[in-house]
């Protein structure tokens, strides 16, 4: 079997396994329900995690992500029957509707969660330390595409697993948008109806749930698409042979798959109908999948605030010489805002989350009105890392914007120190303005001007940033490969997302606007702006660096040509449509309306935007053997990463740099960014076990 | 600079067609209540600042991709500008400045919608899981559909029996959430006769999409004359079983869930319900006679419908008489 | 007064300031039954907050760079000492929330508990910080049997705190009828204090991996998972300091 085709393996063993999942899930049903319910939730949820875990098995055998969801499955069965056990014990109804009681369920999934992180091996040095064993500063990889399925403790190898795992997500997510888009298109239920019975829901539940979690999945792809970029740009750019914490990265990035696993199983778990906002009293009373949700959630969360905890530190101390602040790559700079948000902001979704859960496992009634709970400050804790958390999805993306124009116009970047302080000036006002999405709550009347006006100001440091990209790109030498095309494409699309936001910050505009998809089409102009164009952008800029070949440029044309207009397309219609009535999270519309063929419109564009993703990730993966040679600087960059040759070596700079001169001095003649200095001391020699910029612990 | 003379022109006329182009596409619904004219007004003057703003940084960037293009076969670099600190400093305050307007006059608009007219006419709104309840506390009638007279301001008081949900009729504009625990208001004049809906804006659960009502906006002497009916009925309905019952059933929304047409719905239909087979979850079958209406009402999850598995239906507080007038209600439905 | 690395002067200045701590937490509890100034309090809180974060976890040390060398022991210990005070200020803000969560639910009310466990708990965590800063401080100067010795006092004693909270106070309290689901007031209670436990009980697994470890000499020469397990736990004696107030003092006892 030495040249089995490991994916059609994975596929083979996806099937046979799913199939053993779903039989013992049918059969552990029927003998708690009584009856055979070939679509419910118990024997889905059964065949999700078999299915999976046996795709991996397939692929990649018995180690590294198999073996940490062979522990997440075991693991939440024996959490979940520890505290069945206990009911028992306690003369408490053993089992409940999904067979687990939701406590069960709930403390299961927890201890799958915590099982899956041993199971894949990224807590095995620390535990070692715990007991006093000493680890060596860096493994080795193993040679071939191997190594992402398993612990590395390489940035470079970690960045790309958080991108190919954002991309499985915004597939995901993506999915779930066409689904409802496509019973969206013509008003009326034509397949999601109310006689449709799925995962134990109905078909307007199975869209709630389908929406709900489009939201949080594309969140979370946001997330790590981010984490990806940051990752394994940010040491390159600084110099650092990694980051200052490997180990934390490497936990960082795989606490991610479990977490889209339980998000994954919310689905299954009867769904459930909140949006991905999750507000009570609705998600107190929602199915036993919100519990799913919350906890994935949850667990993303500690991705975020860790990985971001990793690019301060990094940034603080793995510096080159003669890197100071107003010589960091525009990029840190970006990365440093986002990473001062995620840190901290996080914390809140989590504690409003947990309030909930608490509220329906031990009945403690913070948003439970009959109790004297207050359902507002459900919102406030929630808006309090939410809206901050959308500055984390497009300060990243922005930092690619500003990073990537001066090399494609071969000009300086425009007003470098007010663009970093932009930044963070985005990121501080950021904080100041959470209540905007509360206007309608019923919160203090008065507490909205304040709001208002602190919404309005973070026009300013974000107006900086585009005036500074028309004057860099003003009188510029311009050429235009795919990079340069997202990152324009970004400039616009987030232009318009930013325009739309003035009329709903002011307070009696928004009255008519708030959750219209007037604010759908707001937000998803901003975050395609933000992140998506220039997560692509980014994508097609430093694949060449990772891989050492580019990406192919008519696909990538085709990309951005077949995703741009649809995307105006798509957003305009919302924009219209919800001015005009359609108010969000809706299965249906009256057809009264008028809104049909706005709709149907929009639903093409969708599957339009969904083709050219799905011919990006066929180049994306073809590339890797089949593009283009590209070992130089291809894009004639000052940056110290395309100093060297391509693919990146596995400890990035064997010589190290110092910076002797501004990152964006294009056009002066003579100057230079870094220079690479020999340092007997810190020049990296492979045998020696003493290792340049070694690591903190 | 010959360039930037052009862009500049390029800019405006750009503008100006850009907000021409959205005008003529009429945004808004049509403006049926006094609060629409000064938000309307806001939201005018925003699009010609996104139109002026969107031609600002959209033209720019299209010309100097066209004219500064790099020459085929020219590798060197464009020319080193680093910045401009009073160019930076006016792109800073200037901004500042026009958010800052926007702020005011927001609040000065927020201000001119929040009126409060003394001789408001007060209705209680009730948001239930997935219908409207409307109650005139000053004529003691309490209906499934929001009539008001034009040209009188009204105050809604509202709360919600169980989730959050929202009260928006587009055409007015104004939109305010309904919270458990807690009475919210808003106040709206209608201007515009018409026949409007009510739709609820937060998402509330399965029936989201589905918890709307009417909303009539009258002359005064229709509105008259309609709540003299709405009184009369009101009476008569006090003094039948049948009455009683279908006034308890829309002051708890029972027909959000069960119809009364026959149509599918979230809980089975109450459409020749009474002495009808009805075939259990457990596949067991049993008529639907008064002792199982009663239990049903009483201990909703004692006999799941099939097809109805996880419809969890709430509990309502109803004393026996009331069931049997809901009782009473439901015989008539066939 | 400025700090000194000195074993000796350090000793005593931990003396000093726990001194300082026992009488402001003296006042404090005398503030809140006398005339129960909620600006008061919170003034008092602060400084003894100021207090353990300036003295006893030396937040200074974060300027101390750690040389040149990024090799260096003491460098990469500077990296971890920022890696964990950016931990702390993200955890901060779930402790940070809790409190609104409790002004906003609560006001000026408070639940009812009983005063002399509430004294008693919070006198035990803060005289184990005392022991834990000698520890730390202890080994920095090399003597091992020191630092086990008054960590081992920092684990019981903290151990004591736990088990004053969770076996002692919750049982008076929901027997009281004090309860997660009797109200807004049993909510915020429990899960304030749960949140605290719950990282007092994390404090004490870092600590027993520390006394385990140190009894090996593994610290005799590399002393920052020492510090790292002090600073650590003085941190969960900071969030105490802002929840002993908001729990017992603050506002007007709600009769269960």
């Amino acid at each position: 079997m030495r040249n089995r085709n490991p994916v059609l393996t994975g596929l083979l063993l996806l099937v046979t396994g799913g199939a053993i999942g779903y039989g013992i899930g049918l059969g552990i049903d029927s003998l708690n329900s009584g009856i055979l319910d070939w679509a419910g939730s118990v024997p889905s949820a059964f065949a999700l995690l078999f299915a999976v875990t046996s795709f991996f098995l397939g692929v990649y055998g018995y180690r590294g992500i198999t073996r940490g969801l062979v522990y997440q499955v075991l693991g939440t069965l024996i959490g979940g029957f520890i505290v069945t056990g206990i009911r028992v014990a306690m003369g408490l109804e053993p089992f409940g509707a999904f067979f687990f009681t939701e406590p069960a369920w709930v403390f299961g999934a927890l201890v799958g969660d915590v099982s899956f992180l041993f199971g894949v091996g990224v807590v095995s040095d620390w535990v070692k330390w715990a007991r006093g064993i000493d680890t060596p500063e860096h493994h080795e990889d193993e040679p071939g595409w191997g190594k992402y399925l398993g612990v590395s403790l390489d940035h470079k190898v970690i960045g790309i697993q958080y991108t190919v795992t954002a991309l499985v997500l915004i597939s995901v997510g993506g999915l779930f948008a066409l689904i409802f888009r496509t019973e969206l298109a013509a008003s009326q239920l034509q397949f999601l109806t109310t006689t449709f019975r799925l995962f134990n829901q109905n078909g307007p539940q199975l869209y709630n749930s389908l929406m709900s979690l489009h939201g949080m999945i594309m969140i979370v792809s946001i997330l790590l698409g981010i984490s990806g970029i940051m990752n394994y740009v940010v040491p390159l750019l600084l110099g650092a042979a990694d980051m200052a914490f490997p180990r934390m990265n490497a936990f960082a990035y795989w606490v991610s798959v479990p977490a889209s696993v339980l998000l994954l199983m919310s689905l299954v778990l009867g769904g459930f109908d909140t949006g991905w906002t999750g507000y009570p009293p609705l998600s107190a009373r929602a199915p036993v999948g919100v519990q799913m949700f919350f906890l994935g959630v949850f667990t993303a969360g500690w991705s975020s605030i860790l990985g971001s905890l990793n690019i301060i530190a990094t940034v603080i101390r793995m510096r080159a010489k003669g890197m100071t602040a107003m010589r960091l790559p525009i990029f840190v700079w970006a990365s440093v805002a986002t990473s001062i948000i995620a840190l901290t902001a996080t914390q809140l979704i989590g504690l409003s989350f947990q309030l909930v859960m608490f509220q329906r496992l031990l009945g403690m009634g913070f948003f439970d009105a009959a109790k004297g709970g207050n359902p507002v400050l459900f919102q406030h804790l929630f808006w309090f890392y939410s809206h901050p958390a959308v500055y984390v999805f497009i300060l990243p993306g922005l930092g690619v914007i500003s990073e990537l124009l001066p090399v494609f116009v071969r000009k300086p970047l425009f007003g470098y120190r007010w663009v970093a302080m932009s930044s963070m000036g985005i990121a501080l006002v950021g904080f100041l303005v959470w209540a905007h999405h509360m206007f309608t709550s019923g919160m203090n009347e008065y507490l909205r001007v304040p709001f208002m006006y602190s919404t309005l100001l973070v026009a300013v440091p974000t107006g900086v940033k585009f005036f500074s990209w028309v004057a860099t790109i003003w009188g510029g030498k311009i050429t235009t490969p795919t990079p340069m095309l997202f990152v324009l494409g970004g400039i616009v699309v987030f232009l318009l997302g930013g325009l739309t936001g003035p009329p709903n910050a002011t307070v009696s505009t928004d009255l008519h606007l708030h959750d219209t998809y007037f604010i759908v089409g707001h937000f998803h102009d901003t975050i395609f702006g933000g992140f998506v164009f220039p997560f692509f952008a980014a994508l097609y800029y430093w694949y060449p660096k990772a891989v050492g070949r580019r990406m192919n440029e008519f696909w990538g044309k085709v990309h951005f040509w077949m995703m741009t207009p649809s995307f105006f397309v798509l957003t305009f219609g919302m924009m219209r449509v919800g001015l005009l009535g359609m108010r969000r999270r809706i299965a249906d519309y009256d057809p009264a309306l008028g809104f049909d063929l706005s709709h149907l419109v929009m639903t093409i564009a969708g599957y339009l935007i969904g083709l050219s993703v799905l011919i990006f990730i066929i180049n994306f993966f073809r590339s890797m053997k089949h593009g283009e040679k590209a070992e130089g600087n291809l894009w004639n960059s000052r940056s110290p990463e395309w100093q060297v040759p391509s693919p990146m070596p596995a400890h990035n700079y064997a010589v190290p740099f110092v910076v002797v001169g501004e990152p964006y001095d294009y056009g002066l003649p003579g100057s230079k960014y870094v220079e690479f200095v020999h340092d007997p001391e810190h020049d990296f020699h492979p045998e020696s076990t003493a290792h340049p910029k070694m690591k903190a612990h | 600079m010959r360039h930037f003379v052009v862009v500049g022109i390029l800019v405006v006329v750009a503008a100006v067609l850009t907000y021409l182009g959205l005008a003529a596409v009429g945004l808004m619904p049509v403006a049926a209540s006094a609060q629409a004219g000064p938000i309307d007004w806001l939201w005018n003057l925003e699009i010609m600042t996104i139109s002026f703003l969107f031609a600002l940084i959209v033209v720019p960037l299209t010309y100097s991709l066209i004219v500064f293009r790099r020459k085929q076969g020219d590798t060197t670099d464009a020319e080193h500008v680093e910045g401009n600190t009073n160019l930076e400093i006016t792109w800073t305050i200037i901004p500042l400045f026009i958010v800052m307007v926007f702020a005011y006059l927001g609040a000065g608009n927020l201000a001119e919608i929040r009126r409060v007219s003394p001789e408001a006419m007060v209705v209680k709104v009730t948001g239930i899981q997935w219908s409207w309840k409307f109650e005139y506390p000053a004529y003691g009638v309490t209906t499934t559909e929001l009539h008001v007279p034009e040209g009188k301001q009204v105050l809604l008081q509202m709360t919600s029996n169980d989730v959050i949900h929202s009260f928006w009729v587009p055409e007015f504009r104004v939109k305010q959430d309904l919270v458990p625990g807690r009475i919210t208001e808003l106040r709206f004049t209608p201007t515009l006769v018409g026949n409007y809906k009510v739709r609820c804006a937060e998402i509330c659960g399965t029936s989201h999409a589905y918890m709307e009502s009417p909303v009539v906006v009258a002359t005064q002497g229709d509105f008259d004359t309609w709540m003299a009916e709405q009184v009369q009925l009101a009476k008569e309905a006090a003094a039948t079983p049948e009455g009683r019952g279908q006034a308890l059933v829309v002051a708890n929304g029972c027909a959000a869930c069960h119809s009364t047409t026959g149509a599918p719905g979230i809980g089975p239909t109450w459409f020749g319900l009474f002495e009808h087979e009805v075939e259990l979850a457990d596949g067991s079958v049993v008529i639907a006679d008064e002792a199982y209406i009663h239990e049903s009402i009483k201990a909703p999850q004692a006999k799941i419908v099939a097809g109805f598995e996880n419809q969890l239906m709430p509990t309502y507080g109803f004393t026996d008489e009331q069931i049997d007038d809901i009782i009473a209600y439901i015989k008539t439905l066939r | 007064m400025i700090h000194t690395h000195e074993k000796q002067s350090m000793l005593s200045q931990g003396i000093l300031i726990f001194i300082y701590l026992a009488v402001l937490t003296g006042l404090e509890f005398f503030v809140a039954i006398s005339f129960n100034s909620v600006p008061l309090l919170l003034v008092v809180a602060l400084i003894k907050a100021v207090l353990v974060v300036y003295y006893y976890m030396h937040v200074y040390q974060l300027n101390a760079d750690g040389g040149e060398d990024e090799n260096s022991y003491e460098y990469k210990s500077g990296t971890n000492r920022l890696g964990l005070w950016l931990f702390l200020i993200s955890d901060a803000f779930v402790f940070a929330g809790l409190m609104v969560v409790r002004v906003n639910l609560l006001g000026l009310t408070r639940p009812h508990l009983n005063q002399t466990l509430g004294l008693a708990v919070t006198a035990v965590l803060l005289i184990s910080s005392f022991f834990m800063n000698r520890g730390e401080t202890l080994m920095k100067n090399g003597d091992r049997k020191g630092f086990l010795n008054n960590t081992l006092i920092t684990f019981l004693m903290g151990l004591g705190f736990l088990i004053g909270v969770v076996f002692v106070e919750w049982r008076l309290a929901a027997h009281e009828g004090l309860t997660p689901s009797s109200g807004t007031a049993g909510a915020v209670f429990y899960m304030m204090t749960g949140m605290h436990a719950f990282h007092v009980l994390t404090g004490l697994i870092f600590l027993g991996v520390v006394l385990v470890n140190g009894r090996r000499g593994l610290y005799d020469e590399k002393h920052y998972p020492v510090e790292a397990a002090a600073v650590y736990w003085h941190f969960v004696d900071v969030v105490w300091i802002f929840f002993y107030p908001a729990l017992y003092l603050i506002g007007t006892a709600l009769l269960a």
